[in-house]
């Protein structure tokens, strides 16, 4: 897993967001459409690319970008 | 794990009935905090557009009804000719008697007919129209008649963000004959309890019946209102329960049927939202062009009504003999959500007499 595709992965997830704009600090509940279709996006997109489907309660424990992609690691 | 197969019955038709008023997503505004931007984000992402509602004086009985009368007629069946009656339906009119004995009633059926309610809903469709099969395949019934419909805009509550713009009202009426050379129709159903509190209306039933307290509204964290006596879902657990399950279903399906994906002409999935529907597409990696889902942006999630609802919005000029390309189609069903429980089939659909939808007339 490459922290830069994953990245890039949740930007294209997370609609209306501009390029570049998810780096590994990333917090988000500070993208200004971070909700629960936000969330289920996110649940599909972490699930096709590297077939682990987590649960809201997951995703939401995860305060930055780097926090995800560090649960997803452990999973793959 | 039920997996069926049945020789030479089929599906002769299939009647849908939304009720008249129309209510589309822009008119939710308020539920959103007045956040235009939200709503294009439900209706590019879901799909979300418009959603039948049925006034308070029509019940799915009545939805249901109206469309066997149109069914019956146009297949040019007498009431007294059906012999089994089920009734798939979550919002019946009364605890007891079953809607199914209503309906037979109102139709003026025989005495000599089986009529029974089935309780499920958004899988509840391929569930009776399995049953349907095997009471037929038993010599129980020559003609079943299967009413699905709900009427769930009433169980939501309009300040859960969750489910208020979600869910429409629809009644249907499909015919199941007995028919020589309709080939073998596959079947597969399954069941998790685990998430029955995933999809639920707490109050109203003998576990806790209604009272003051079940009537008092609560906000949920995420700011949603709503009370007992209304249907809660937990959207997450949902969707990773049908992007888990029906995909890896299906596949096991056509495995069973011995069948290939490419042969099926198209996969008619619960309209549960476009986003899970296209989602399912992708997964099964099939083209988007034979997953329809036009039908949940028309009528909403209709529940129990979703499959013939769609079967008749979407596909009625290819299945009815309009489009003379092909005079049967290979149709997948697929049906999931409350219980949680879930119904897949394969069928060879034949031309049929009767397909079509209509909004009810008083």
């Amino acid at each position: 897993m490459q922290i830069k595709i994953f990245l890039q992965q949740l930007e294209e997830s997370l609609e209306g967001l501009d390029s570049g704009t998810v780096s590994e600090t990333t917090v988000f509940k500070e993208l200004k459409e971070w909700d629960s279709l936000a969330i289920l996006t996110l649940t599909d997109t972490i699930d096709l690319e590297y077939g682990v489907l987590l649960k809201k309660a997951e995703i939401e424990s995860c305060e930055t970008a780097q926090s995800l992609f560090d649960l997803v690691q452990s999973k793959v | 794990m039920p997996a069926n197969q049945f020789l030479d019955i089929s599906l002769t038709g299939s009647v849908t009935v939304v009720p008249p008023n129309v209510r589309s997503i822009e008119e939710d505004v308020d539920l959103f905090g007045g956040n235009i931007r939200q709503i294009e984000r439900l209706k590019k992402t879901l799909g979300l557009n418009e959603r039948r509602i049925a006034s308070s004086n029509i019940t799915s009985l009545d939805l249901c009804e109206q469309a066997a009368q149109v069914l019956l007629g146009q297949l040019n069946i007498k009431s007294s000719d059906v012999d089994g009656v089920l009734f798939v339906t979550q919002t019946p009119d009364h605890s007891q008697p079953s809607n199914a004995s209503l309906l037979h009633g109102r139709l003026g059926c025989d005495t000599d007919c089986a009529a029974l309610d089935v309780g499920l809903g958004c899988s509840g469709f391929v569930y009776a129209l399995w049953l349907a099969y095997s009471i037929i395949a038993n010599g129980s019934s020559q003609r079943v008649l299967l009413l699905a419909g709900d009427t769930l805009s009433r169980l939501v509550h309009p300040k859960d963000r969750a489910t208020a713009s979600l869910f429409g009202d629809a009644g249907s009426a499909t015919m199941i004959e007995k028919r020589e050379g309709a080939g073998v129709s596959w079947f597969r159903l399954g069941t998790d309890g685990r998430g029955s509190n995933s999809l639920i209306v707490p109050a109203g039933g003998a576990r806790l019946p209604l009272s003051q307290e079940t009537a008092e509204e609560y906000t949920d964290d995420d700011g949603n209102i709503r009370t007992k006596e209304n249907l809660f879902m937990d959207g997450s657990e949902v969707f990773n329960f049908s992007i888990e399950v029906i995909p890896q279903e299906i596949k096991a399906l056509l495995e069973y049927a011995g069948a290939s994906k490419d042969t099926v002409d198209y996969f008619l999935l619960h309209q549960a939202n476009r986003y899970m529907v296209h989602n399912i597409g992708k997964r099964l990696k099939v083209g988007l062009d034979r997953c329809p889902v036009d039908s949940f942006g028309a009528f909403g999630n209709v529940s129990s009504a979703s499959i013939p609802g769609a079967l008749a919005y979407e596909l009625a000029d290819q299945l009815s003999g309009k489009c003379k390309n092909k005079s049967s189609h290979q149709v997948v069903f697929s049906g999931f959500g409350v219980g949680l429980s879930w119904g897949s089939c394969l069928l060879t659909v034949p031309e049929l007499d009767c397909l079509e939808w209509r909004v009810y007339e008083a």
